[in-house]
């Protein structure tokens, strides 16, 4: 027993003929807009930009060096401060003085219970006439985080997302900038990049506190909702922050006496 | 055996046109890389880089100098208290345990401010170098933020007003120049909310320490 082919067949072909067009005409768009893009790119690449990409990156790469540095040479003085020598109850006394002091400062790896929270750009297609900027982490954005958690309570917080991989992350202290510059933001100058993963330390019941803080609440949880940024918070139990890398000198000032 | 023929060619075209489509995607999401700043961005980025390795490369100094008098004194036999003292000094100063005596700004602010702002105004000044802030006799630490209190703004649970004096130890020209350039803080803030911002640059000022206990209840030292 035969069967018949449907009598749709020929129609079918057609149809046939006309996807594979109209999949052709979309591989020609797509790959012109794409090539488009490469050039432009390049063009970008090959100006004068591509000078100071080069001394962003070597600047960069010092200032790693440096750090390493800047932690050894500290290394290096808590080592002598914590040989035991002169009048030892004064040793000890200015010792435990030190350590509070670098507790307070930042200038300590600490350990405790706490959160971390990972914010990252929208997703979604930036729909026509409305500004890219909306569905971008903006300075903003991390700058009320980290006022909301430090309201909160919390008592240490890092800033990761670094250009660099295997960067430490980014330690707030009393003097911490976060400022932005196009699409990075700079934390204590070094050049962040989404998704932006900040973790904090604090009492328990940091999490809850910090999601339902006004400013949280005010902008950042309306721009989640609004705009798609990716946004997600946990507690945890136990969490490591490294210390602050930097230089803890005073430039313009000097500090007062005690009386 | 037409139609297997057309089904694998069409399958090729939508695997193509997958691999393009994502490529498109990709390169009109958010650029991720140094060469996708523009020449400005990447000026202000320089910029900021090289001030910050010229300061970090001079607290190296520093503390090579330190280390150096530290190895002087084990030579001698002398006691490094004096050593230590003055780090403590400085490290107490920079948390904001003790006051800062130097040269920089006193701004004295009028106007209808939300936190925000004031947090903006405290970050522009850490933005441009400031060695220590005060609002009013608050001393700014790492912890300390503007909040809206029980109907005023307070910073570590002191209400700080309407008016208010914000005090910063730093390059007096440098902070003026930063927070008076075109489209820089003072500039929208002014067009956003009704603010009056009077700004004295001094060579002696004094930013007080904290009066918060900064002690810390959960986080612990790694030993």
């Amino acid at each position: 027993m035969t069967r018949r082919l449907p009598p749709r067949r020929r129609l079918s072909r057609r149809g046939w003929a006309v996807s594979v067009a109209v999949g052709l005409g979309l591989i020609g768009f797509v790959g012109a807009a794409q090539w488009n893009s490469s050039l432009a790119r390049q063009q970008v690449i090959t100006s004068a930009q591509g000078v100071l990409v080069r001394q962003a990156e070597q600047l960069q790469r010092e200032q790693e060096q440096l750090r390493a540095e800047l932690a050894e040479a500290e290394e290096r003085v808590q080592s002598f401060q914590e040989r035991d020598e002169g009048s030892q109850s004064a040793q000890q006394r200015l010792n435990a003085e030190l350590a509070e002091a670098r507790l307070i400062a930042g200038l300590t790896d600490v350990i405790g219970p706490g959160l971390v929270i990972e914010i990252a750009d929208s997703q979604r297609q930036v729909p026509v006439g409305e500004p890219q900027a909306n569905y971008l982490v903006l300075v903003d954005d991390l700058r009320d985080i980290i006022g909301a958690l430090w309201a909160s309570g919390a008592e240490a917080i890092t800033i990761s997302g670094s250009l660099a991989e295997n960067a430490p992350a980014e330690r707030l202290v009393a003097n911490s900038s976060i400022q932005g510059v196009g699409a990075a933001i700079l934390v204590n100058t070094a050049p962040l990049v989404p998704p932006y993963r900040i973790e904090a330390v604090g009492p328990a019941g940091l999490h809850d506190r910090f999601l339902s803080h006004p400013t949280y609440l005010a902008r950042v949880a309306r721009r989640v909702e609004a705009y798609g940024l990716q946004f997600a918070s946990e507690a945890r139990d136990e969490l490591t922050l490294n210390e602050f890398v930097g230089t803890t000198r005073l430039r313009w000032g000097v500090p007062v006496r005690e009386e | 055996m037409r139609a297997w023929v057309a089904q694998i060619s069409l399958s090729l075209v939508a695997v193509v046109i997958g691999v393009l489509l994502v490529g498109q995607l990709r390169s009109q999401a958010r650029p991720l890389e140094l060469s996708s700043l523009s020449a400005q961005e990447l000026s202000t980025l320089v910029e900021s880089l090289r001030v910050r390795n010229v300061d970090l490369g001079d607290g190296l100094a520093d503390l090579r100098e330190q280390i150096r008098e530290y190895e002087l004194r084990d030579v001698d036999g002398q006691s490094n208290l004096a050593i230590g003292e003055e780090d403590l000094e400085r490290i107490s100063a920079f948390a904001g345990l003790r006051a800062v005596r130097g040269q920089g700004i006193e701004m004295e602010i009028e106007g209808s401010f939300d936190p925000q702002a004031v947090n903006d105004l405290i970050y522009e000044l850490r933005n441009s170098g400031a060695d220590a802030i005060a609002v009013n006799d608050i001393r700014i630490t790492a912890r300390s933020v503007a909040v809206l209190g029980t109907g005023a703004i307070e910073i570590d649970g002191v209400p700080i007003g309407r008016s208010f004096t914000i005090t910063a130890i730093g390059s007096p020209d440098g902070l003026e120049a930063a927070l008076q350039r075109p489209g820089g803080i003072l500039v929208l803030l002014q067009q956003s909310i009704e603010a009056r911002f009077v700004i004295t640059k001094s060579q002696e000022l004094e930013v007080p320490a904290t009066e918060r206990d900064l002690a810390p209840q959960a986080a612990r030292a790694v030993e």
